[in-house]
């Protein structure tokens, strides 16, 4: 079992009239909320907090999104790279440049191909699906992005993999007549594929191809199914059954050095649920492809689905989050892992919200040191009948 | 249904068939069968109006996604429709499909009516033409598409519509609104509701134009339709008073009546 901490370098510090009077706080938010001697600390924090993850090892999780209070990684491969360069040991996955935004997927394996060099083939390479915000912030057409990312990762994945170009790339939403990567990846073939999805034909994908599946959030039932998809969809292609290493989940995480304190700190965490997605019902709801058309009823009928109090308690009833002293956590995750079928990859969401840099540190130390050794070496989870899953 | 190559097409048909034919180019929903001013033209004209593919019923297929295709499409329309001459009048979003279907060119185009359209790009690059469709709020889209929203005839639905959702619409509604709404953003997101290249082609355009624009229309204002209009050789502009985006669901019978009088002309 592996931990990563993944980081989205929030910003909570708009006052809250702000962020109450604004319909998104994604996207259309003016950056004069944003301050940059603000955010020049809490890239120093962040960063002392990978480094601290260096050292004892805890894996590190880059993401990006953009133009708003939730995430201030939003040069990704920028960001990536001082990481490359402030760690020597951990892997870093990067959760990862939107593919669906950028017009240039050569670009995106450029940028790639040069980290994993500048990491001595440390990288890990994630790919998201994105929509909503993100499509207005990068002015990326919101329709037809599934099949804008497979594209996308085809190519990178031919680019990163083809040491005899130049190549032509002649597809539906990309063209480039010339791919020649320089350099080419440290890691051969290339580095490791994740992608975070519950969408379960996209699972299924993911299964057929070998990359990691990730999901956010999914819980107990959602995780299983899409683990079960992946699964079956292997056996259906007469591929060999995935290892645990296949398999991870992010959910909310706390360590505290009794349940009481980390609730009562793990209770800052759901501002990420509460407060930071707030978008505006174009950029949700309404926008092209959001959801099916058949689904649009229910979408459309109902009341906002963003909630605005989410106890700890409810996230770990839900299985969304980790949460207490560390032999607390250690049986949560080993309750999640035997429910879902099996996980080999925790990813951990720790400084999120209102947690403070102090806050973060404390929980990473206790996770390195008292639950990540209680993880190593678990007797395989009982085989159970796989649930019956549609593909 | 009517069928282009290997296209098909949900029609919406009405008037005496042999009476001249007027091709009704929707915009970002198909004209409804209640719509308020068909009556009054099918009382002159055999009109038809055809859903695009990705709207109302039609089938969208594979890869159908751009102008291009849109005015191909529209070129086979006018080919398979028997008439030897044909009028089209363009809706907003289908103001700009009969726009490059004219630049485009076909002997049988005999008269076009723009109807509030979009299509082109007329300010400069930090002006913005035409409000944004998809990123502005609903309830300012609806604001700016109709002198008084509260107008909006039952069964239609323009600019803004998502800010009427509302209970006592059925699914099957709802189910088509969304359908039609992405493959609108399909063919129209980026550059959003224009062609950087119509408009220097306009000139090309041989049919005699009628240009009209809802007074208040605040989605694209009466000023880029007389700019839009003086870039078509000889064409009308006329204002459509008291009304928005829409004016043939706000006023229709003063649309009807720029429409015959033109037609007739």
């Amino acid at each position: 079992m592996e931990l990563w901490n993944h980081c989205e370098c929030p910003y909570p510090f708009v006052p809250a009239e702000v962020l109450d009077a604004a319909d998104s706080v994604r996207a259309s938010l003016p950056n004069r909320y944003c301050d940059p001697k603000i955010v020049a600390q809490l890239y120093d924090e962040v960063f002392e907090e990978y480094q601290l993850c260096d050292d004892i090892g805890l894996h590190i999780v880059t993401n990006e999104h953009h133009s708003g209070i939730n995430n201030l990684w939003a040069a990704s491969p920028v960001i990536t790279g001082v990481v490359a360069r402030i760690t020597r040991k951990v892997r870093i996955l990067t959760l990862g440049t939107l593919i669906t935004v950028r017009p240039d997927p050569v670009r995106v394996a450029t940028e790639y191909a040069t980290l994993d060099v500048l990491s001595r083939g440390r990288l890990d390479i994630g790919f998201v699906k994105s929509g909503a915000t993100e499509m207005t912030s990068g002015d990326a057409n919101p329709m037809r992005i599934r099949e804008r990312e497979w594209e996308a990762i085809d190519l990178i994945e031919k680019a990163l993999t083809s040491p005899d170009g130049p190549f032509s790339w002649e597809g539906k939403f990309f063209t480039h007549a010339h791919v020649n990567v320089w350099p080419r990846p440290y890691q051969s073939p290339r580095p490791e594929f994740w992608a975070a999805t519950s969408d379960l034909p996209t699972c299924a994908e993911l299964g057929r191809r070998g990359y990691i599946n990730t999901l956010l959030f999914g819980g107990y039932d959602r995780t299983r199914l899409a683990f079960d998809t992946y699964r079956q969809a292997r056996t259906a292609a007469g591929l060999p059954t995935p290892g645990e290493d296949r398999f991870s989940y992010m959910a909310f995480c706390y360590v505290g050095d009794t349940d009481e304190e980390a609730f009562r700190i793990g209770q800052k965490i759901p501002w990420f649920l509460t407060v930071s997605i707030k978008s505006a019902p174009q950029m949700s709801k309404f926008q092209p492809g959001a959801v099916a058309p058949d689904m649009a009823p229910a979408a459309w009928r109902g009341a906002s689905k963003r909630p605005t109090n989410l106890s700890v308690e409810s996230l770990i009833a839900q299985g969304q989050m980790f949460c207490g002293n560390p032999d607390t956590v250690v049986k949560q995750i080993k309750t999640f892992r035997e429910r879902v079928g099996g996980v080999g990859r925790i990813i951990m969401m720790t400084r999120q919200g209102l947690v403070t840099h102090a806050e973060a540190m404390k929980s990473f130390s206790l996770a390195a040191k008292e639950v990540l050794p209680q993880l190593q070496d678990l007797p395989p989870v009982e085989a159970r009948a796989l649930s019956s899953v549609a593909e | 249904m009517m069928q282009i190559g290997p296209h098909a097409l949900e029609v919406l048909e009405r008037g005496p068939a042999d009476a001249p034919l007027l091709l009704l180019i929707h915009g970002i929903n198909p004209i409804s069968p209640s719509a308020p001013f068909l009556n009054d033209l099918a009382r002159t004209h055999r009109v038809v109006g055809p859903s695009h593919p990705g709207f109302g019923a039609s089938p969208l297929p594979a890869d159908f996604d751009t102008m291009y295709d849109l005015t191909r499409l529209y070129l086979g329309v006018l080919d398979s429709l028997p008439n030897r001459k044909i009028s089209v009048i363009g809706f907003s979003f289908g103001g700009w499909i009969a726009a490059e279907l004219a630049v485009a060119g076909h002997p049988k185009l005999d008269r076009l009516i723009l109807v509030d359209p979009v299509g082109i790009k007329l300010g400069g690059r930090e002006e913005r033409d035409i409000a944004h469709f998809f990123n502005t709020h609903p309830d300012t889209l609806n604001r700016l598409a109709w002198r008084d929203p509260t107008r909006r005839p039952a069964g239609s639905y323009g600019v803004g519509w998502q800010a009427t959702i509302n209970d006592s619409m059925s699914d099957a509604e709802m189910v088509a609104l969304a359908r039609n709404w992405d493959s609108l953003c399909l063919f129209a997101w980026t550059p959003h509701m224009f062609n950087p290249q119509l408009k220097r082609w306009l000139h090309r355009i041989k049919a005699p134009t009628l240009v009209l624009w809802g007074e208040h229309d605040g989605i694209v204002v009466p000023e880029y339709g007389r700019g839009y209009a003086g870039l078509i050789p000889n064409a009308k502009f006329a204002i459509i008073a008291d009304a928005g985006h829409h004016p043939e669901l706000e006023q229709p019978a003063a649309f009807v009546a720029q429409v015959a009088r033109f037609l007739q002309s």
